[in-house]
């Protein structure tokens, strides 16, 4: 059996990234177009209602390209992106990149950690439930069903209440460093939690009717260790899927997390710069998140051959 | 508007206590002023440039507020005092007005404050390319500025235009340093440089701005309670937009001063000895739903007026903004100069009256829903909402569509984003429009309800299409004569026609509510051009 050579793999996944990036910035492009709506008067005055005089509309207009035909706006935007100009926020007037830099820090950060916490909760819940008879399976899998199905928002301000306001232990808003960051990272990870636990907790019920971990019972190991060393690791493949998701699903979260808890985000920005058709901000966080989401599924694919030799490319033996 | 805190007396003790419960470390409260130290601001929506000459939204000019000075201010009854200019003449014609300038002011970059700084300014106001959505709006009369000398400017109008000094004590008309005004607009938006009590010194986007204190400030106002620098060396001017949060930020004492107080918690916060609670209407038009007159229905004005009547306007307000808002019932806020008490309660809830008023309009079948019927048509009105409206604000607008339901109207609440609502707008694609416009001036109702900015398609401020040639007349005359008991008349009789035509169901007035944390800072004020927060008077108190 032969694979193809390394270059030619590395050259499909580059044109499949490639591929990605332009249909993300092509979508982004036409929906932001063909959603009614004119971002002229949005960027003149905003809610507070404004009277532009006739000559500052036709000259925003002009400023923005908005008075071109569709298809040269399409090709000057594809230009400028190629070229790596990411351009100027209409709605910040800030260039998309610093924007970019000054708010992506702490969504990244956001991410991780909420990450690290849905993994850890999940883990743990599955790993002290499965073992316990029906009620303990039952307890834990309830569990599961009901964070999952937690509303972020709601579970921000109850989190909020309680540990910032009623208990005082955590900043109310947008407290910087660590601290700051257990309350929001929590709000994200909980539900998360529950769909992790949800797909463990079947892949680890199946894995311990397999053979091997009959085997291994009768060579006398304990039920915990067989659960922790050798039917979990068997059980890792479903969320490790999933997690490659779970970052998309968290970039998305983080909108209403950030908004509760004040702090800086990509999220909160993508809203905004979508309310105020910001065209160049929302293409820059597109790419932004569509980039991270390949890399995420590339380092997943990575992932799977360390967790299970299975899916190794296969060697010459 | 509000009486001071109850407990103001009890408050060193009460302070001490709740140090103790919080466990902050509190020295002592000073009674008087006292120099330096960081105080923390929360307010809930963030500008989108700093320089509020651009575009020109209610965030800007609050920052705006505590870096920039104006040429006038106003006083408490509305009327146009010195500040960076020392006096003006306004000539005959009422087109002319040439400022007299101080001669000791500064920019914060060094540049000198002069009558060519006054030039840039308008100029940049006026020009396309700034963008301006508000100031811009507002000089449409300018034609341009002459130096007559280094502190003499002499302003040309094309029309009479008595509202000018008004204008120019808003903040969004603020006089910046003609050198920063030069640099890129991203540059200007980020970091505007006036002469102002504080400067830009960082904006961290969706987080907060950083404001220092300019130590060599020399220019406050008239109605500032004190000379010489603002007493704070910083202020963090920090964005919270979930009300929930803001409010908890300033009760634990994590944030000095909180504007946008919920409605929902105001009580809590009054009966809150550690917060004191300023609350101050804005002049202008009051919140209220525009009726397109230009389309049926409310192309009828017995129809239009029957709205008014169905709308339970005073017990939606008490259920939905727990009686913290109350209703306003004219063209005017009550705050706003020339303001005529006579039609607050001109358009009261009476279901009768909307009744007969249908009746007689010739919408006298009812269908299987309850609605009313004529010719095969429902009595429908497509209500466009703006995409930020908070939740209390759509509560209200669901009561208004239940009490106008009895009478026999559909309403239907349109909530799309922010472009799509626009796009409607501009298209007169609606029967009724949440708006409210604040400015200083009862001009203002020349700019909603002015034939000029009836514009069928485009962007118009005149929400109802109000097309009445005696309204533009008054208008026109109002802004010819500096007389301000003609003004009284002309403005009244205004308020008057438009009381009458039915145009606007008005609701409740805008309103500025600060929640300061009275522990930790006093002197929190409101400005009076546009009830603006003012922080020049504000002191740490302890810490």
């Amino acid at each position: 059996m032969t694979t193809p050579p390394l270059y030619r793999r590395i050259l499909v996944r580059v044109a499949g990234a490639a591929l990605v990036l332009w249909a993300a910035a092509t979508v982004t492009f036409l929906a932001l177009h063909l959603v009614p709506g004119d971002p002229v008067l949005v960027l003149l005055g905003g809610g507070s209602g404004a009277n532009p005089t006739p000559e500052t509309i036709a000259a925003t207009r002009h400023a923005y390209g908005l008075d071109q035909p569709l298809y040269v706006q399409y090709a000057q935007h594809l230009g400028r992106l190629l070229t790596g100009d990411l351009g100027v926020s209409t709605s910040l007037k800030e260039s998309v990149g610093t924007v970019i830099t000054e708010q992506l820090p702490s969504t990244l950060q956001l991410t991780a950690l909420a990450l690290l916490f849905a993994w850890a909760i999940g883990a743990a819940v599955v790993l002290l439930s499965t073992g316990k008879g029906t009620v303990g399976r039952a307890l834990g899998s309830g569990l599961e069903t009901v964070a999952a199905g937690l509303p972020h928002f709601w579970l921000g301000v109850v989190l909020l209440y309680v540990f910032a306001f009623r208990l005082g232990w955590f900043p109310v808003a947008g407290g910087t460093g660590f601290v700051g960051l257990i309350l929001p990272a929590l709000t994200l990870a909980v539900p998360l939690a529950g769909y992790l636990g949800q797909v463990t907790r079947v892949a680890l019920l199946t894995a311990l009717d397999q053979p091997f971990v009959t085997s291994a019972r009768l060579r006398g190991m304990s039920a915990g260790a067989v659960r922790a060393r050798r039917a979990l690791r068997h059980a890792l493949l479903p969320p490790l899927t999933l997690s490659g998701w779970a970052v998309g699903a968290l970039f998305s979260s983080e909108v209403v997390v950030e908004a509760v808890f004040a702090r800086q985000g990509v999220g909160r920005a993508l809203l905004n710069a979508v309310i105020a058709r910001d065209l160049p901000l929302v293409t820059g966080i597109v790419l932004l998140i569509a980039t991270v989401y390949v890399l995420v599924n590339l380092a997943v694919d990575l992932l799977y051959a360390v967790v299970d030799p299975r899916v190794r490319t296969p060697r010459e033996i | 508007m509000k009486p001071p805190s109850r407990l103001l007396l009890a408050l060193p003790l009460l302070l001490l206590a709740t140090a103790c419960g919080t466990g902050e470390a509190t020295t002592s409260v000073t009674a008087r002023p006292a120099q330096g130290g960081t105080l923390t601001y929360a307010t809930d929506r963030e500008p989108t440039c700093l320089d509020p000459h651009v575009a020109g939204d209610m965030p800007q000019a609050y920052v705006a507020q505590q870096v920039l000075d104006s040429l006038v201010a106003l006083d408490a009854k509305g009327r146009a005092r010195p500040w960076l200019a020392t006096s003006w003449d306004i000539a005959k014609d009422g087109r002319t007005y040439t400022f007299h300038l101080r001669r000791d002011v500064r920019f914060t970059d060094g540049t000198r404050f002069d009558a060519a700084a006054v030039k840039a300014n308008f100029d940049h106001m006026v020009d396309p390319d700034t963008q301006s959505g508000t100031a811009g709006g507002y000089l449409a009369p300018y034609q341009r500025t002459d130096v007559l000398d280094a502190f003499t400017a002499r302003v040309h109008l094309d029309r009479p235009y008595s509202p000018f000094l008004n204008m120019l004590a808003q903040a969004f008309l603020g006089i910046q340093s003609p050198k920063a005004l030069a640099r890129s607009k991203e540059a200007n938006c980020a970091a505007p440089v006036g002469t102002g009590p504080f400067i830009v010194r960082k904006w961290n986007r969706q987080s907060d701005v950083v404001l220092v204190r300019n130590p060599r400030y020399n220019s406050p106002p008239p109605y500032a309670k004190h000379r010489g620098p603002a007493y704070a060396d910083k202020v963090i001017w920090r964005f919270i937009p979930e009300p929930a949060t803001r409010f908890a930020a300033v009760q634990s004492g994590q944030v000095d001063v909180i504007d946008a107080l919920p409605p929902e918690d105001q009580r809590t916060a009054e009966h809150d000895d550690r917060l004191k609670v300023v609350v101050r209407d804005r002049p202008g038009n009051p919140t209220n739903l525009a009726l397109n007159t230009s389309r049926a229905p409310f192309d009828d004005l017995r129809v239009r007026k029957a709205f008014l009547y169905s709308a339970d306007v005073a017990d939606g307000l008490k259920s939905v903004f727990f009686g913290q808002y109350r209703r306003a019932g004219g063209p005017l806020s009550y705050v706003t100069p020339h303001y005529s008490d006579a039609h607050e309660n001109a358009w009261p809830y009476d279901p009768q009256k909307a009744d007969s008023l249908l009746d007689r309009a010739g919408w006298r079948e009812r269908d299987g829903d309850g609605y009313r019927v004529k010719n095969g048509v429902r009595l429908t009105a497509e209500v466009l909402l703006k995409s930020d409206i908070t939740p209390n604000q759509l509560a209200l607008m669901e009561q208004v569509q239940a009490t106008a339901k009895d009478v026999g109207f559909q309403l239907k609440l349109l909530r799309l984003d922010a472009a799509s609502v626009n796009t409607r707008y501009q298209a007169g694609k609606y029967d009724l429009r949440d708006g409210y416009w604040n400015t200083n001036t009862p001009d203002v109702l020349h700019t909603v309800f002015g034939s000029e900015y009836a514009a069928r398609n485009g962007i118009h401020s005149n929400a109802t299409y109000a097309k009445d040639p005696a309204l533009d007349k008054l208008f026109r005359a109002a802004q010819a004569t500096t007389d301000p008991d003609e003004q009284q008349r002309l403005y009244g009789e205004a308020q008057r026609l438009i009381s009458a035509g039915a145009y606007q169901l008005t609701l409740y007035p805008q309103t500025t509510r600060l929640a300061a944390h009275h522990g930790s800072v006093r002197g929190a004020a409101l400005e009076p051009a546009l009830s603006l927060p003012y922080l020049y008077d504000a002191w740490v108190s302890s810490r």
